[in-house]
């Protein structure tokens, strides 16, 4: 790194320390917490819907065991999608529905981007079910809604958790993409500062949305931890089982 | 969107013919270069964490940490380091390849069998035999499963470069959102697209091509 | 000292197609071996426990006893898969400590369970794999390859380029022995190879394995927890108990007549009368003359051909209401008949050991009564 790097690398810093600590930056419609606000919003409506649509179609699929070609394929395809381009169509797509710019286009382009993430793992969670234990089940004299609901539901919570877990990082850190189509969020702060050469504002919108994407995955950590009793998250391999994300960055 | 835009101006896309080829070039070039010195880096972590056990959590953690954050949000702290250069855009995207290659990779070798290995070392294979010779062949599904994943992402993140300079096929996006213009949202997102398809087959077939003991399950004897 | 030198040299031109293997077999001796593992207690156990026996060139060592006795760990001591605490483990009188890992191995045939032939290798791959590692030149690889598939009874031209993934799971088995046997190894490992198959496969694939080391002869040493085979295929069977202990060491017949404890007495069977008749064939013995010899009309008899063991015998002579049955020979012919009071006098005979002994002049492999509370453990706690 030459003189004239080194320059920017410090001055960059500064400029970020400088923006933080300007209080005019913190409240208001473009205030940090604003933003902050609008980002969360965004994620959680996208994951919602996104569970809302995955979750029901992974299980029973899932628990009929049919469709895993269906579903291999839907990861593969949403995978293949580029974000910007789904944001690209979405776009006129939201116009033509009325629903204009920012907020809808965005969830539109979030949503896929989390169903296939939550469909996989909804279903390798309810297949990989012990087949003794479901023959058990069934033996016992079990309907299949019951087996579900007693055996294979719980002990396939920590798989399930895992989707949701991806998609909802997934989601959030692809959120700050929406700034392109004038959506709120800690995106604008990237998009605002690229235009208007505001570095300051710019790598604060970085380093928020890298700690808020990061406070995202440890937040579902200890819901992990909490909300699995040990005795199943013994049974897993959570760790093999997680799928990588489609691209992770917005 | 504007109304009395069609959707599609054929003329338009004539007319920039050259230029889709250009973009095309550039995605693939981006694409090549970051998912090659990504799997690179990844191949020498992996020898190193086969020797030196004790990397394997840091690196994953380094890795995981770099994947989550957002692929705008890096590349925009990069461009006041680096500007808006192709460099830039593949730091952001060599970074992003990491995680997933260096976990394939370590999967691959992983998934070799115990008794393969016992025996391979059992009848006087050395260390580098072992994985040149069992462990990196038979690593082969896995790595190129890794691949995919890795490859096509890339195609994906290489969109969004649009923003700081490059772009590929994501010029056209960006340039159709900017100004409402539809022919060229659709001619960007579509491109992107086929051309994530494609690496996508290429990959596959590039697996089966390398596994010949894959080709055929068991015959009656 | 060149390590390698010290076991039969390949570089001579002794190969199959010439000599009948006189001697081909590496001697094993264990002096009082001794290995450790930690527990997650924080104790430390025994896997092998203060083993010592012999193994002559060219014989059968069957090592045998329930889950936890050591056996697979003595076996992975040859090959220095594991490590001693104590005590030595010699390949014809050389310290295997003393000798470079990787070449003793290419020199040891292993064959373990799973087999674990390389699923990304042809047949004729996996099984050239030691001469490959031994850099034989191609067209000597290409022949013993041929040689060995024929010897296991496989075709070589339909197998050599198949896959294992395309073959069953007997012929794998068998393409692993062929695998162990390629580079004409003097001593042969073997942990319990034909567990994963099915009687009828295992049966065969016993019948094959000792047809094989009598046409090559190597010293084996054969893992099993199941006491048939060990009295099917051993020249000398080792019994273990839960610790790593030796129970018991002498050939079969001995085992059945002479077991040396109570422990041994129960894990060689209750039947044990019964398996001493199956060392038996009925050649061994004198059968009574052919019925119409002497003129008279021959009640109808089942049969029992003459390549049969006794305790084959006696089930067809029970069948019948005469307890007697007819003994036919190969062409169906009847050559004599056998009756129930003639297998009962075998049972009455002193124990007949139908091998020679192993040449011990210490005396201690013959009938080795293995450690109770004795020898004190180099591992702590016992």
């Amino acid at each position: 790194m030459d003189v004239g790097e080194t320059e920017t690398g410090v001055s960059t810093v500064l400029a970020t320390l400088a923006w933080l600590a300007d209080p005019i930056h913190w409240h208001g419609t473009d205030g940090i917490v604003t933003r902050l606000v609008e980002h969360l919003a965004l994620s959680g409506t996208s994951l919602l819907i996104a569970g809302l649509l995955a979750l029901p179609a992974g299980m029973y699929l899932g628990h009929t065991g049919h469709g895993a070609q269906l579903v291999i394929n839907v990861l593969n395809v949403g995978r293949a999608l580029p974000s910007l381009a789904i944001l690209g169509f979405a776009l006129p797509f939201s116009f033509w529905l009325g629903l204009g710019l920012g907020f809808w286009p965005t969830v539109m382009m979030l949503v896929p981007l989390g169903v296939p993430l939550i469909l996989i793992n909804s279903y390798v969670a309810i297949r990989s079910v012990d087949r003794e234990v479901l023959d058990v089940a069934w033996g016992t004299g079990m309907r299949g809604w019951e087996v579900f609901r007693e055996v294979e539901l719980p002990l396939a919570v920590p798989i399930i958790l895992g989707g949701v877990r991806n998609a909802a990082v997934t989601i959030v850190a692809t959120a700050t993409m929406g700034a392109l189509v004038a959506s709120g969020g800690l995106g604008r702060y990237i998009v605002d500062g690229l235009a208007r050469q505001e570095t300051g504002r710019l790598v604060t919108g970085a380093l928020l949305v890298a700690l808020l994407s990061i406070a995202t995955e440890a937040a579902f950590d200890v819901l992990e931890r909490v909300g699995v009793p040990p005795a199943v998250r013994a049974a897993h391999h959570l760790d093999t089982l997680r799928v990588p994300g489609v691209g992770a960055g917005g | 969107m504007t109304p009395n835009e069609p959707l599609l101006r054929w003329e338009w896309i004539l007319d920039h013919a050259d230029e889709i080829w250009q973009r095309l070039l550039e995605h693939v070039t981006l694409t090549v270069l970051a998912v090659g010195i990504g799997f690179a880096l990844s191949f020498v972590a992996v020898v190193l964490i086969r020797r030196y056990h004790y990397l394997r959590e840091p690196l994953t953690w380094l890795t995981g940490v770099l994947y989550t954050i957002p692929s705008l949000a890096l590349f925009a702290v990069l461009v006041p380091v680096t500007g808006l250069t192709r460099v830039t855009a593949e730091i952001g995207l060599v970074s992003y390849t990491l995680l997933i290659l260096i976990r394939s990779i370590l999967d691959g070798l992983l998934s070799v069998p115990a008794e393969v290995r016992e025996t391979a070392i059992g009848m006087g294979c050395t260390s580098g035999q072992l994985l040149w010779r069992v462990e990196i062949p038979l690593a082969v599904p896995v790595v190129i499963g890794g691949l995919r994943v890795a490859t096509v992402t890339t195609i994906g993140l290489v969109t969004v470069t649009a923003l700081i300079g490059q772009g590929g096929f994501g010029y056209f996006i960006l340039l159709g959102m900017q100004r409402f213009f539809s022919t060229a949202l659709i001619v960007g997102a579509t491109l992107s697209i086929l051309l994530a398809i494609l690496a996508d087959g290429l990959l596959v077939l590039a697996q089966h091509w390398t596994t010949p003991w894959t080709w055929e399950r068991r015959r009656q004897a | 000292m060149n390590p390698s030198s010290s076991l039969p040299s390949l570089s001579s031109d002794v190969s199959l197609e010439s000599s009948p293997p006189q001697g081909r077999g590496a001697a094993v001796e264990f002096r009082h071996v001794t290995v450790c593992y930690g527990s997650d207690r924080g104790g430390v156990t025994a896997a092998v426990n203060d083993l010592s026996l012999r193994v002559s060139p060219g014989e059968i060592c069957v090592l045998v006893g329930p889950s936890g006795c050591g056996k697979t760990s003595t076996l992975r001591l040859v090959n220095r898969l594991l490590t001693p605490a104590s005590g030595q483990v010699l390949i014809d009188n050389q310290d295997v400590a003393s000798l470079d890992p990787v070449p003793l191995r290419r020199r040891i045939g292993y064959v373990i369970q799973q087999i674990g032939l390389f699923p990304h290798q042809t047949i004729a791959e996996n099984v050239g794999t030691v001469p490959r590692l031994l850099k034989w030149p191609a067209d000597r690889i290409r022949r013993r390859v041929d040689e060995l598939l024929a010897l296991i009874g496989l075709d070589p031209a339909r197998v050599r380029d198949r896959y294992p993934a395309q073959l069953s799971g007997g012929e794998r088995q068998r393409v692993g022995v062929a695998r162990a046997l390629a580079a004409e190894p003097p001593l042969l490992l073997m942990d319990e190879p034909f567990a994963a198959v099915d009687p009828i496969v295992r049966e065969r694939l016993q019948d094959e394995f000792l047809r094989l080391q009598r046409a090559l002869g190597p010293t084996v040493l054969f893992v099993t927890h199941d006491v048939d085979e060990a009295i099917k295929l051993a020249t000398h069977v080792a019994v273990m108990r839960q610790g790593g202990r030796l129970a018991q060491y002498s050939p079969p017949a001995e085992l059945l007549a002479s077991p040396a404890d109570e422990y041994v007495a129960r894990f060689v069977g209750a039947d044990r009368t019964l398996k001493r008749l199956t060392l038996i064939t009925l050649g061994d013995l004198a059968w009574g003359p052919a019925p119409g010899d002497d003129g008279t009309q021959a009640a109808p008899m089942p049969a029992v051909s003459s390549a049969a063991n006794a305790r084959d015998a006696l089930a067809a002579v029970l069948a019948s209401p005469t307890r007697e049955a007819m003994v036919v020979d190969g062409r169906g012919r009847c050559v004599g008949v056998v009756t129930l009071n003639m297998i009962a006098a075998l049972l009455a005979a002193p124990a007949e050991a139908p091998q020679p002994p192993s040449g011990d002049p210490d005396g201690r492999g013959r009938l080795v009564r293995g450690g109770g509370a004795g020898a004190e453990g180099i591992c702590d706690s016992e």
